[in-house]
């Protein structure tokens, strides 16, 4: 556990080097290693205004949304495949993705004659995104006394209605609106500013907390409701909680940054290969790996046919599902 | 005062009555197991004095305290729960499951204390299982699995165990084994038990008091030995049924309808 720990920091921290570092112009290293140490108080500054500008106005908040989102992600995977039992699970399983989408969609093609995405589009993509989550919570919630696959099953409805109306305003459109919903769809770290690291930041940091700290409740309740019931676990209320601060958080995340697949599933089964089953390890470390995991991806999304980019989904899973057979068949898979 | 308690209860599932009015007094230190044919409502009645289901009607008393009254951290320190079918989470050592009997004690955000693990410590030994305790309670065999869960129910430290056949699945061995163990448990820290047995031999032999319960109603109540000598048991089961005394212990023995054969 210590060594997967130490492992997984290291890999942070050359990923969050990678993306200081890593663009269409170079920057030494050991230059770029001095300027963040001298931002706090450590030795001198050696680069030049320009680069220093690159370094924290372009690739730190980038670099920064991408710990955000990577971590965020990766922690409401874990806790939602804890609070269902349910390997499959993913932090979009309640409609998020599907009412971030359609919030999206909404806003973009309401400017059909602009060519740009609208600045209100991250504020339907919440709204939607949460809406969905409620609306979810509202048909399935209350039947979840023996088990949780009402939910889940009321969730695929919603996501199937909100992904039906989001394609018929889609059908409704010009060309170059469904291009632009498209281009959101895939997610990118792209437009990642100051400013939207300040609008998510308070909402990633409180949901990861609360997720963490769910950890030992996570695996009183793998034995099921009526044993952990029975063990003093309040389990209605821990689901109501995690489920709660696992789709604020991603609701948050992914009306900044889109719909970006692949890290809330595969990081917590990759962590759980190397840590084992208990959700008070798989979290914290998913919390790491998670944000590693991203900023690696989008360093490469950004890198690799620059100018343009990759769509970060894409890079996600073209890393992410090589890593994760290569670790399945060194590994004897265990159970959520 | 009782350690178990039911005065008038009922519990419904939907519009069928499940449980009806069942009046119970349980004393503290003895063992009680509710018998009855499949459906007479005793798992329902041993989950509601658990806590895991709201009657309709009357009341569970635990120690004095309705658990109506009682949040589930406050339940579980009162009462603990071998379920019939135990869901045995892969990957879990059998030292973090037995200590998950722990966690009213610590509370969902802090570690287990010393104190706490002394006490796993000791419950796994008295159950023999520490030779066990790194094993993944998923490879056990189906007698080690149902000690490691009677052991993760004694590490809560309640004064009330409830058991729901315990015995599903152990051979007779492993049966008896597991019983005797329970007993100890009653004679040294004088916990009381309530249990259901679907096996009458085992139900007469370890328990000190029989309920037998048919369509959710209590039929007779009374001493172990009485009740399983009772007409009314063979009534109720709906077939014959013969007492054997072997060597001091009561045996129940089902006897087969042989059909009369005409000699022509």
């Amino acid at each position: 556990m210590a060594l997967v720990a130490a492992g997984t920091v290291v890999a942070l921290f050359v990923a969050i080097v990678c993306g200081l570092v890593v663009g269409p112009t170079s920057l030494p290293t050991w230059r770029v290693v001095g300027n963040i140490f001298a931002h706090v108080g450590i030795g001198h500054n050696t680069l030049t205004p320009l680069q220093s500008t690159i370094v924290w106005t372009l690739r730190a908040p980038r670099m920064v949304i991408g710990l955000l989102a990577g971590s965020m992600l990766a922690v409401a995977g874990g806790t939602y495949q804890g609070v269902f039992r349910n390997p499959l699970a993913d932090p979009y399983l309640l409609g998020v993705a599907s009412g971030a989408g359609l919030g999206a969609t909404f806003a973009i093609i309401d400017i059909s004659h602009g060519n740009g995405t609208p600045t209100w589009t991250p504020l339907l993509a919440f709204v939607g995104a949460l809406g969905a989550v409620i609306v979810t919570w509202l048909i399935g919630g209350r039947s979840m006394r023996s088990n949780t696959s009402t939910l889940i099953l009321a969730g695929v409805a919603v996501a199937s209605l909100l992904t039906s109306a989001q394609t018929f305003l889609q059908q409704q459109s010009s060309a170059g609106s469904i291009t632009r919903v498209y281009i959101w769809l895939l997610g990118s770290l792209a437009s990642a500013g100051w400013g939207t690291v300040g609008l998510v930041l308070p909402y990633v940091v409180v949901c990861i907390i609360v997720c963490v700290g769910a950890g030992r409740a996570l695996d009183v309740m793998s034995v099921g409701e009526d044993e952990s019931r029975s063990l003093g676990v309040p389990v209605r209320r821990v689901r109501f909680i995690v489920i709660a601060a696992s789709s604020l958080g991603t609701a948050a995340i992914v009306s900044a940054v889109g719909l970006i697949g692949f890290v809330g599933i595969i990081v917590p089964h990759i962590v759980r290969l190397l840590v084992g089953t208990s959700y008070r390890r798989i979290l914290p470390i998913s919390v790491i790996f998670g944000a590693a995991f991203l900023v690696f991806a989008d360093t490469i999304a950004r890198t690799v046919i620059a100018p343009s980019e990759l769509p970060l989904g894409v890079v996600t899973a073209l890393i992410g599902a090589p890593v994760f057979v290569v670790i399945l068949s060194l590994r004897r898979p265990v159970a959520v | 005062m009782s350690s178990v308690e039911l005065v008038e209860l009922s519990v419904r599932a939907g519009a069928k009555v499940i449980v009806s009015n069942v009046s119970l007094a349980i004393e503290p230190g003895t063992w009680c197991t509710i018998i009855g044919p499949n459906g007479a409502g005793k798992t329902t009645l041993v989950e509601t004095v658990a806590g895991l289901r709201r009657p309709s009607h009357g009341s569970v008393s635990i120690l004095g305290e309705s658990i109506a009254d009682l949040n589930e951290r406050e339940r579980a320190h009162r009462v603990a729960l071998v379920p019939q079918h135990p869901v045995v989470p892969a990957g879990m050592s059998v030292y973090d499951y037995v200590a998950l009997g722990r966690v009213a004690h610590h509370g969902l955000f802090h570690p287990p204390s010393a104190g706490d693990r002394r006490v796993v410590e000791s419950v796994l030994e008295r159950l023999s299982l520490v030779d066990f305790r790194e094993r993944d309670v998923a490879t056990l065999s189906g007698g080690e699995r149902q000690r490691t869960v009677l052991a993760r129910a004694l590490t809560q430290s309640t004064m009330v165990v409830v058991l729901d056949e315990p015995t599903t699945g152990l051979d007779l061995r492993h049966q008896m084994d597991l019983l005797e163990l329970l007993k100890g448990e009653v004679h040294e820290c004088g916990l009381t038990i309530v249990a259901t047995l679907h096996d009458l031999t085992l139900a007469g032999q370890f328990a000190d008091r029989l309920v037998l319960l048919d369509g959710g109603e209590v039929v007779l109540d009374g001493a172990a030995a009485v009740v399983i000598r009772s007409d009314e048991l063979a009534q109720r089961y709906g077939m014959a049924l013969r007492v054997v005394d072997v060597d001091g212990s009561d045996v129940v023995v089902p006897v087969r309808h042989t059909p009369h054969v005409n000699g022509a």
